[in-house]
Formats: C-alpha cells, sequence, structure tokens
C-alpha cells in the first residue's frame, strides 16, 4: 500500500532512458575491465621476464665494428633512460667476467661440455619464485635459466648420440656442472635447470653467484654493462620503443611485437574503461536525479505520512529499496550482456592469435560491485536527505 | 486503554507564532500567554478566520516552528524531540484533524484508513467499517478519497484520527463541511472514543459550539 502510494506519480520516460544508460554503462565498464586485466596478463608467466619488460643493446653498426663507437652503456646513460616518464625501471644485465665453461654431470647423459656466456638480471625482473632463485656462497647447486634454443641445441645432440630427447621436465632433472675459473684458480659447481627463455640467449645465474665469480675470477679486463633490462609502464609501449629508436637501440623482435600489441589493446580498452565510467557516472546521476524528482513529485504524500506517524527510516527504505532493485535489475542485464559479449570477444581474440585467459576477472565482478555498493550509498543517502528535509 | 501514568499535560509558554506577532491579540488569547491544556480536557478553541486556528493545530503538534515562546509536553520542550520521538508520539500521544483533512486521494477509502490503522493496529477492518456505517459512509469504502465529498472526506479524516491510541485529539474546523445531523453524529464518536481513552481533545471552531458541554473554551 505505501509502496502504491509512494510510486503512482511516475514519468516512466525518464526512468527508462536512466536504465538503458545504466545498463549500456554497465556493461561496458565490465567487458573493459575484464579485457583490460586480461589482455594485461597476456604472456605473463609464459617468459621469466615481467611483463612490459625488454633486454636491448645497442645496434652494432660499422663505426663500432671500427671501434669509433661504444657499444656498452655508461651509468649516466642509464640515468637518463631511468628518468623518463614512460619507464618503470632499468636495470644493466651483468655478463660474467671471469671464464666459465658449462658440461652435464650425469651418468644418464652423455658427456657434453662448452665454454659458455652467462648473465644474471635484477630478481624483480624475473618472473620465477624467490625461493628457488637463489644462491649463496657454500651452496653447492646452483640454480640456472636456460636460452630455449640450450634444450635444442642439446636434443640435437642426444638425437645424433642415439638417446632419447628430453622434455623441459626431464632437462631440469639432470645434473649439470659449471667450472670457473681464472689464470690463478678453477672451482666446480653443479647447477640445475629450473626453467627456460626464449628471450635471453646466454645462461641466467642468480646475482649473488656472479657477484661471487666476479669476484674471486676476475680476469684482468674491465667489466662492461653491454645490455640493460627495460621495464615500461603499463600501454605506453609505444614511447619506449621510440625511445628505443632514437637511442640507437635494439631488442628482440618478439619481445617487441607482444609488447606493441599489449600497449595498442590496452590503450583501446582503456579509452573504452574511460568512456564506460562517465556512461556509468551520469546513468547513476541520472537516476538519483529521478529519485529525487519522485520524491519532490511525492512531497505531499511524504510529510503527510510523517505527519500520520510513520518513520522516516519507513518511508526511506521504500525508496531505497525500489532503487535498489532497478540497479540490481541493471547490473545483471549488464552481466549478462557481458558474458555474451565475452563470447564472442573471446572467440575473436582467439581467432587473432590472442589466447587470453578467458576465466572471469575477479576484478571486472568487484568493479560491477563497487558501482552497485556506490550507488546505494548514493541513493540512500539522497533518500535520506530528502525525506528528512520535511521535519 | 490509556491510564493515568500515561496522560500527558500540554503547556503553551508565552507563544507567539511569526506570522501573527504583528496583530494585536486580546488579553484572553493564547497567544502570549500561559496555557496548560489538562488530561483529559475537552476544549474548544474559538475564533473567527485569519486568528491563527490552523497555526495553533500545526504549532502544538510540532509540524510548525515559526514560533517564539515554548512548547512543552509533560514538562519537555517539544523543539528538542527528535524524529523517533515524533514518531512515538504521532502513533500513540496525539492525532490530529487537519483543516485540509490530508488525505491521500489516490488511495481507497479503505487503503487511506488501513495505512493509518496499520501502524498501531488499532482496530479490525470490521471495527472500520462500522464506524463508516455509523457516519453512513460504508458505501464508500472502496472508493478513492480524492472522489469523495468534502463532508464524506472529513468524515474519513475523523474516523483515520481515531484509529491509533492518543492522550489529545487536536481538530482543526473538523465539521465544518458537515450538516447539524453528522455533525452530532461525528462529534458524539469522538466524544465516545475520547473519553473510553481518557484522553482530551482540542476543537478549532468559528464560534460554534455543536451543541456539546466543553471542559473548558479558549480564544485566540
Amino acid at each position: 500500500m505505501l509502496r502504491t502510494l509512494l510510486f503512482q506519480n511516475q514519468d516512466k520516460k525518464q526512468l527508462v532512458i536512466a536504465i538503458i544508460g545504466a545498463f549500456l554503462g554497465i556493461t561496458f565498464l565490465v567487458t573493459s575491465i575484464h579485457y583490460l586485466i586480461r589482455v594485461n596478463e597476456f604472456g605473463k608467466g609464459a617468459e621469466i621476464l615481467g611483463p612490459n619488460t625488454i633486454i636491448v643493446q645497442k645496434r652494432v653498426n660499422n663505426s663500432a665494428v671500427l671501434g669509433l663507437s661504444k657499444t656498452d652503456f655508461t651509468l649516466t646513460e642509464i640515468e637518463k633512460i631511468k628518468a623518463e616518464p614512460f619507464i618503470q625501471d632499468v636495470k644493466p644485465v651483468i655478463s660474467n667476467n671471469f671464464d666459465v665453461s658449462f658440461e652435464t654431470n650425469d651418468p644418464l647423459v652423455p658427456r657434453f661440455r662448452s665454454d659458455v656466456f652467462i648473465q644474471t638480471v635484477d630478481p624483480d625482473f624475473i618472473d620465477v619464485k624467490s625461493d628457488k632463485w637463489t644462491w649463496k656462497e657454500g651452496d653447492t647447486l646452483v640454480p640456472i635459466i636456460m636460452p630455449r634454443d640450450f634444450l635444442v641445441m642439446l636434443n640435437t645432440f642426444m638425437s645424433a648420440s642415439g638417446i632419447p630427447q628430453v622434455s623441459d621436465d626431464v632437462a631440469k632433472d639432470i645434473n649439470f656442472r659449471f667450472t670457473i675459473s681464472n689464470d690463478n684458480g678453477k672451482e666446480w659447481i653443479d647447477a640445475k635447470i629450473i626453467g627456460f627463455t626464449n628471450e635471453v640467449a646466454s645462461i641466467l645465474v642468480p646475482e649473488k653467484f656472479m657477484e661471487y665469480g666476479n669476484e674471486k675470477y676476475a680476469l684482468k679486463t674491465d667489466q662492461k654493462i653491454t645490455q640493460i633490462m627495460i621495464s615500461g609502464k603499463e600501454s605506453e609501449f609505444g614511447l619506449v620503443e621510440e625511445l628505443i629508436e632514437t637511442r640507437g637501440l635494439e631488442s628482440k623482435n618478439s619481445q617487441m611485437v607482444v609488447g606493441r600489441l599489449k600497449s595498442i589493446v590496452g590503450t583501446l580498452i582503456l579509452v573504452i574503461l574511460g568512456v564506460s565510467v562517465i556512461a556509468v557516472l551520469v546513468a547513476g546521476l541520472v537516476l538519483i536525479q529521478y529519485l529525487q524528482l519522485l520524491m519532490t513529485r511525492n512531497d505531499y504524500e511524504v510529510r503527510t505520512l510523517l505527519r500520520i506517524g510513520y518513520h522516516p527510516t519507513i518511508i526511506i527504505k521504500q525508496f531505497f529499496l525500489y532503487f535498489m532493485k532497478i540497479f540490481g535489475i541493471v547490473a545483471s542485464l549488464g552481466l549478462g550482456m557481458f558474458f555474451l559479449f565475452k563470447l564472442f570477444l573471446d572467440k575473436l581474440l582467439e581467432e587473432g592469435g590472442l589466447m587470453i585467459d578467458t576465466s572471469i576477472s575477479f576484478y571486472a565482478i568487484g568493479a560491477l560491485i563497487l558501482a552497485y555498493a556506490i550507488f546505494a550509498l548514493t541513493s540512500y543517502r539522497t533518500a535520506k536527505n530528502g525525506i528528512y528535509k520535511e521535519y | 486503554m490509556t491510564t493515568e501514568n500515561d496522560r500527558m499535560n500540554i503547556t503553551l509558554n508565552n507563544i507567539m507564532p511569526t506570522p501573527l506577532a504583528s496583530i494585536q491579540h486580546s488579553d484572553k488569547s493564547i497567544w502570549g500567554n500561559f496555557i496548560s491544556l489538562e488530561p483529559g480536557e475537552k476544549i474548544m478553541l474559538n475564533a473567527s478566520s485569519g486568528k491563527g486556528k490552523s497555526t495553533f493545530t500545526l504549532t502544538t503538534v510540532g509540524m510548525r516552528k515559526d514560533y517564539s515562546g515554548t512548547i512543552t509536553y509533560d514538562g519537555q520542550d517539544i523543539q528538542q524531540f527528535s524524529p523517533d520521538d515524533w514518531t512515538k508520539i504521532r502513533q500513540e500521544k496525539i492525532s490530529v484533524v487537519f483543516q485540509d483533512l490530508q488525505l491521500f486521494p489516490k488511495l481507497t477509502v479503505k487503503e487511506n484508513l488501513l495505512l493509518k490503522n496499520a501502524l498501531t493496529d488499532t482496530y479490525s477492518e470490521m471495527e472500520l467499517i462500522q464506524f463508516l456505517e455509523q457516519l453512513e459512509i460504508d458505501n464508500k469504502w472502496n472508493q478513492l478519497g480524492g472522489l469523495l465529498s468534502m463532508g464524506q472526506q472529513q468524515r474519513v479524516a475523523i474516523i483515520r484520527a481515531l484509529c491509533q491510541p492518543f492522550n489529545w485529539l487536536i481538530m482543526d474546523e473538523p465539521f465544518s463541511h458537515l450538516d447539524v445531523v453528522n455533525t452530532q453524529k461525528c462529534l458524539d464518536l469522538i466524544d465516545k472514543r475520547a473519553t473510553e481513552l481518557g484522553a482530551g481533545f482540542v476543537l478549532t471552531s468559528l464560534g460554534d459550539d455543536h451543541n456539546f458541554k466543553y471542559s473548558r473554551e479558549l480564544n485566540l
């Protein structure tokens, strides 16, 4: 009866317009947040380097070959790159300044030995669990991350030797051994593969191991930084690419392609997200304005109800629940439309080669809940202010 | 049934509504004087048009605050009451028949009465119909309030005001559109209910005492 009384003076046209606006806004908001998250996650975990991270070196030109220009980075150059607003972090890739050879040390695998080049990068750039990626002086086993090309080479060697080839997991069980040395001494340390990478051409070792070797078995030549790792900010990869070009640097093409793709898609989705947020806000405002209009139209009814003994909270509850129901329907319809969009978009992205995670993003649902909560709070406060002003 | 302890005293101490401040009031006027409305009193407030009968009604029940002076219920200044206090008072202590009746025109007579009755569950639907029968408008039970004549609306508003326990019933010219017979029936119903509850009432009038023996007569 109370509901009949309070909601009989409605102009449903404005309500329908607000509902359609809120529905579209919610749909695009949830969809854009979901895909923004999923696209940014794309490639994460598949490689050891964190997202938006590339390794660059100076382009080797004729003058470098003739020794007229340098191919190593000075600390000043690193600091300058780091100061760019679109750069999150820059760290040098440290190489060995001592002799290293690497060999199999397992009775089940034929002997294979080679002089190698090892490198280390800041642990913040590496997407592996830190408890595995650690070494200290006295440890007898060094964890290593291998270039995937090495496994291909090892399998070619195994095949030629008439031995079955090894998978990633089997390779991680093979015992290897480093020999580190200089003219004054030599040391053997066991090693185990903990992961593979397509992005680095050398064997990666923990920082402490590199420091240990460089300190104890340092050669007489100065150590040079020839590669650096650059981590760009989300959706600003275009600027990172521009920097690489203007500074005469180069990187592996695959790293650039993924970064560029993510940056373009991310930027597009950010634009859609921005428009969606504005749409939700405008639609929310129209709904709140509608609530105010409804209360103004029911000014007499509200005042009379208070005068005959109705408590303000009973009347507030009527308006609040009514609008919660409306926004609940809008949110449900928006969520339903998001699922339909998702079916279509996931297929479209899959066909385009972008194999993103298809599970529902928690953040998208969180955004929907947040929008609902903000609307609930605003409509409650609007209803409360409107009713209590009658006192 | 209201007990002696529940009965409420109302005082108006030097009350002067802002819109009436510039008018000269007589020594007998309640405006600017001290008036105490004692529990159970049946009072007629007599005044000509424009002297503030509706202002008295709305001010005394806390619906207007544009006045100087102090109004108290059992010694408590009504300006200090919270919305919770007013809700309780309007449900259980003071009932009002407004001059403009304040029915809901788009609700039926039944809905108008049940909406009020639901707050305290004072009467059954059957009892409400019996009240309407007594006032000869039981055939209007399902008719929209806005379609009733003013006299019929006044009778519905009176019955609505009776749908709660009260210590005081404040009525602002409640019989202005009623004939003598219907006025008498309404007044009998009101008097019976007030007596039953041990409650008092204030009836504002343009001078007609409706042949009722009041405890006291006040003037504006």
